[in-house]
């Protein structure tokens, strides 16, 4: 049996991090490598598109452990995240039994003997072979250790989030039928909120916190250069440099790091060879998802590039004066 | 270590943040994995067990390099040792000039001496530095140590010596060496008086007990709240809206009473063969829509901002909100909240329409109301008023507000003032009594938390 691998040292988490092409900084190296020490949850938040779903992949891959994701949603209950029981099979199965059924039945003398010896049956009905298993307890019955990515977590319902506390913090569930299942192997749980809502106090007080925000310039620029190695390294800078710009003014949306990948490919994309006011305006929407924030960057940028202009109209207004 | 790590904790309490036993024993069990050689690791490990929202982040940077400290400040530089022996005669020339205290600060100055521990606590003593227990009093109270030990006069006076000596005839070079260095050991003892003022306050917040006054500020009268008490309040708010939140969701969960959904039900059957054995009913839970009148005058002030954030916490419980502020006459407040906290918005109103005197005037406020937004109450809609009813002998336009009333779904009042002061004075509360549907009197918090856990209940 090979060996489970676990990182021996935050080094090499980020080296590792790194290998899968997923840049760390110091925090997110330090914080994953101790979700694994302590064996705690991991909870990442942050604006969307930086890199938090990212990570729990990055840190699969780094481990050579398989990635299950459960993606919450308003409404997602324990049938969805744990477990439910086939029906259709059950049904299925009793239906072409009935004939072993009927034999195991056969001699009995009264209803009650009847009833016991179908009780003694129905071990066969309720067992692993009937469950359907959702992404939480093929976490937990999963014999090599797993990442568990539970997304977006500030979607789910409150008590949805008060359910987690029992498997988060145990890592074990209990079926009715079955009793209680323990997890094998303790996986590396990641948990991503975009901070829409405020999550509980209980289930912060059960995870790591980490949050990632907007890179900085360098890490950004290291990012576009390991993801989109395509991009002449000039544009590379600029567009960092926009991208870093744009993130100073008021928008709805801020482009995150997500974006500037795919303004990036599609620059690549479309064979740019530099980065002017038209390219700008054709491409710009893989940058700004929203009208408004098309609409004042596009001027916020014609008006930097005409400064010169503006300021000989206004010479020549004075002199005429 | 493990000490300055308890320390560090209550401190942490003391700024705000909440931080339970099961996370410090975590915080003990990453220190222990990883060790406190490596000064960046340590703090993120403490970072990541500790703290556990965005905005207490600032707090504990602030706070982590005053307990494990961010390093000494410069060392300073001894500029007595490399003099001439000439050069150390011109100096104590020079010195002569000044007075005797000022004399024995500008050696130590010059000499590089460094304060003793003694020495900043009784530098600390003087300014009462002792007293301090906020982080906001840092600057200043660096300051007034730096008065204390009378730092403009000595800058001053090096400055006069270092001219006295230039007159004398020392080598310009060297002066401006000697002036650079002595502009260094000045910032560094400047550096290190704000260190130990910032130090010892955090020390004081650690000693400090953390708050535990906030069940008895739930029941605090509005008009007896103060602004640190407000300041509280508005982060409780958050947390009660969560507890209110779920109060909500398990009751709507619970009170599926309504009629058989024959299409779910068939539907949810389908993997038993079509035997009904699980009956789905209609969801009959219809969210709210709330339009809210709140008076915001200095009266008001205080209750109506609660009850503005705890709605505004609540949005995902409610379809649908429409805010207005009213004194003398009526605004709508919905877009100030966008992106705004409670407090701010109303900050915002209320430079628009500034309190004046005995101006509240909610007749003439309905008035407004009934030209410009009635379109907002349909028979769906929930009404609140915040106020006290006092309306200065103004017509309390009980006409419209009973049209307001028969238009809404449901009316209710929501009022500070005890049952008995009603309709004393100016206050005409009893005559809008019989067309509320629901008075309530909400004189602190919990009563205000109860009144909005009445609202989103099925009438």
């Amino acid at each position: 049996m090979s060996k489970i691998r676990v990182f021996q040292s935050i080094e090499e988490t980020r080296d590792c991090l790194g290998d899968q092409q997923y840049i760390a900084g110091d925090e997110i190296a330090t914080t994953a490598y101790l979700a694994q020490q302590l064996g705690k949850p991991l909870l990442a938040e942050g604006p969307a598109g930086v890199g938090k779903t990212e990570l729990a992949k990055a840190l699969a891959d780094s481990l050579d452990r398989p990635l299950i994701r459960l993606q919450c949603y308003e409404g997602l209950d324990e049938t969805k995240a744990l477990y439910e029981w086939e029906y259709a099979k059950q049904l299925l199965y009793t239906q072409l039994l009935r004939d072993q059924l009927q034999q195991t039945l056969a001699g009995a003398r009264s209803l009650a003997e009847a009833a016991d010896r179908l009780a003694d049956e129905e071990d066969v009905f309720f067992s692993m072979r009937f469950l359907l298993q959702r992404p939480l307890l093929r976490a937990i019955l999963s014999d090599e250790p797993v990442v568990l990515l539970i997304d977006e977590i500030d979607r789910a319902d409150a008590e949805f989030e008060a359910f987690l506390l029992e498997v988060l913090s145990d890592f074990q569930v209990s079926v009715p039928e079955l009793g209680t299942l323990t997890a094998r192997q303790r996986p590396i749980v990641v948990l991503t909120s975009n901070n829409t809502r405020e999550l509980s106090e209980a289930l912060k007080r059960r995870c790591l916190y980490l949050f990632i925000g907007y890179p900085s310039r360098e890490q950004e620029l290291n990012v576009v250069r390991l993801k989109v190695p395509d991009l002449a390294p000039q544009m590379a800078q600029q567009v960092v440099e926009l991208v870093q710009r744009l993130r100073e003014m008021d928008l709805r949306k801020l482009p995150s790091i997500s974006e500037t990948l795919d303004w990036a490919q599609a620059l690549v994309a479309l064979n740019t060879e530099n980065l002017d006011q038209k390219t700008l305006e054709t491409t710009l929407s893989a940058l700004l998802k929203h009208e408004t924030d098309l609409r004042k960057v596009q001027r916020q940028l014609g008006r930097i590039d005409d400064d010169d202009e503006v300021d000989w109209d206004d010479e020549l207004r004075r002199r005429g004066r | 270590m493990e000490e300055r790590i308890v320390q560090f904790i209550s401190a942490l309490r003391s700024g705000g943040i909440r931080v339970s036993l099961a996370e410090s024993a975590d915080a003990f069990s990453a220190v222990e994995n990883l060790g406190v050689q490596d000064r960046d690791t340590f703090r993120l490990s403490l970072r990541a067990t500790l703290v556990k929202d965005l905005e207490s982040l600032p707090t504990f940077e602030e706070l982590f390099p005053l307990f494990f400290g961010s390093g000494e400040p410069p060392p300073l530089m001894n500029l007595m040792e490399n003099l001439t022996e000439e050069e150390a005669n011109i100096l104590a020339e020079a010195l002569r000039q000044f007075g005797q205290r000022l004399q024995d600060m500008l050696e130590r100055l010059l000499r590089g001496e460094k304060l003793t521990p003694e020495e900043l606590e009784a530098l600390g003593q003087m300014v009462g530095l002792h007293h301090a227990d906020d982080l906001r009093y840092r600057e200043w109270m660096a300051r007034r140590m730096q008065r204390a030990l009378q730092f403009e006069q000595v800058r001053e006076a090096m400055q006069e010596i270092m001219e006295l000596m230039a007159q004398m005839g020392i080598n310009k070079e060297r002066l401006e060496q000697m002036r650079q260095l002595i502009a260094q050991n000045m910032d560094s003892l400047q550096e290190r008086l704000r260190q130990y003022a910032g130090q010892r306050i955090a020390e004081n917040m650690a000693e400090q007990r953390p708050e535990d006054a906030l069940d008895e500020l739930m029941e605090q009268p509005f008009h007896a709240l103060s602004d640190s008490d407000m300041q509280k309040l508005r982060q409780e708010v958050r947390r009660l809206a969560a507890l209110l939140r779920s109060r909500i969701a398990l009751r709507q969960k619970r009170a599926k009473s309504g009629h058989l959904d024959a299409k779910a039900t068939i539907r949810a059957n389908l993997k038993h063969g079509g035997v009904p054995f699980q009956i789905k009913h209609r969801d009959r839970t219809v969210k709210p829509k709330l339009v809210v009148i709140c008076d915001i005058s200095t009266s008001m002030r205080h209750c109506s901002e609660l009850m503005l954030s705890l709605l505004y916490e609540l949005q995902d419980q409610v379809s649908k909100t429409h805010a207005f502020a009213f004194i003398d006459h009526l605004e709508y407040i919905t877009p100030d909240f966008q992106g705004n906290r409670a407090n701010e918005a109303i900050q915002q109103v209320l430079i628009r329409m500034p309190p004046g005197y005995y101006s509240t005037d909610l007749g003439h406020s309905l008035q407004n109301f009934a030209d410009d937004y009635l379109d907002t109450i349909d028979q769906r809609t929930t009404l609140i008023v915040v106020g006290d009813g006092r309306n200065n002998y103004n017509d309390p336009r009980l006409d419209i507000f009973r049209k307001l009333a028969h238009r809404s779904s449901r009316t209710l009042w929501l009022n500070p003032e005890m049952p008995l002061l009603w309709g004393s004075g100016d206050s005409d509360m009893l005559e809008y009594v019989p067309l509320c549907d629901r008075v309530l009197q909400v004189s602190a918090l919990s009563d205000l938390m109860a009144a909005v856990d009445q609202l989103l209940v099925e009438k």
